[in-house]
């Protein structure tokens, strides 16, 4: 129940911060760069689409789903073991994604976006409570 | 509107919470609704289950708003009534007694996401008002 309560407030937050970047893109306005300046740099580099989609309309699916998957898990709806292999699977995608773009930001790019990697962070923070809550579960067999 | 960090980390907070507690209610309807006061369950015109998982939906939509940025003082109006309403048919206790800071805390980001030409109306209403005494002559 923690561990899905982690997660689930991981994903909010995810969401909360796309939703943020999506707004401001769709305003034609810079977002607010806590820390650093490269922010702009890198939102609007070359590589802020995948497959043609904007990263930040991907990363809030990816945030949605994955809050719909925890709360549907909590709750009890439908197939809960399947609904926690979709979690698991798109955690890794996620966690695969951002350790590239942490790298296109740390040597093509050459600047880092706060937002970016707060969303890397984010993902992080996922693997670590599915690697805990893994742990925490073979100690108790 | 633009906004300074401190709203954004309260909107946030709030929209987790009611997030949470939605999802915590669809879990368990009957458990939650064993927090409602027996006069309050008697005048309630459908089932306590299903009046139950309409607030969880409710719950659910209102932090969505507030998560999104989106109608925030809506949401966070909603979530004023909606914390108002327990607070009177539950009563305070060990568990509601947080739903007074909760409700500062809605009440806090109703007045802070107001759109400017609301607010400014609300202003304008005030300085309407006639008066308390006229200045004596001199």
């Amino acid at each position: 129940m923690t561990a899905f309560a982690l997660l689930f407030t991981l994903s909010a937050i995810g969401i909360a911060e796309t939703a943020y970047l999506i707004r401001e893109r769709r305003a034609g306005e810079q977002p607010v760069c806590p820390i650093g300046g490269g922010c702009h740099e890198v939102l609007e580099s070359q590589y802020n689409r995948t497959f043609w989609i904007h990263n930040d309309i991907l990363g809030f699916l990816f945030y949605v789903s994955m809050a719909m998957l925890t709360g549907l898990t909590v709750a009890g709806i439908g197939p809960v073991f399947f609904w926690m292999v979709i979690a698991v699977a798109q955690v890794t995608g996620a966690f695969v994604m951002s350790a590239y773009f942490f790298f296109l930001q740390w040597r093509v790019i050459k600047a880092w976006c706060f937002w970016c990697l707060m969303s890397a962070a984010t993902v992080a923070g996922m693997v670590l409570v599915f690697a805990l809550d893994r742990l925490t579960s073979l100690q108790t067999l | 509107m633009k906004q300074d960090a401190p709203y954004h980390i309260l909107r946030v907070g709030t929209a987790i919470t009611f997030l949470w507690i939605g999802v915590l209610i669809l879990r368990e309807p009957e458990f939650w609704g064993g927090f409602l006061s027996p006069w309050a369950a008697d005048l309630l015109p459908v089932p306590l289950t299903q009046a139950m998982l309409g607030t969880a939906v409710l719950d659910i939509v209102i932090g969505f708003l507030l998560l999104i940025d989106v109608f925030v003082w809506v949401a966070a109006l909603l979530a004023s009534i909606h914390l108002g309403i327990v607070l009177a048919t539950t009563g305070i206790n060990a568990v509601t007694v947080r739903d007074i800071g909760l409700l500062a805390g809605t009440i806090a980001l109703f007045w802070g996401g107001l759109p400017r030409d609301i607010r400014l109306r609300i202003k304008h209403w005030r300085h309407k008002q006639p008066p308390s005494a006229p200045p004596p002559a001199s």
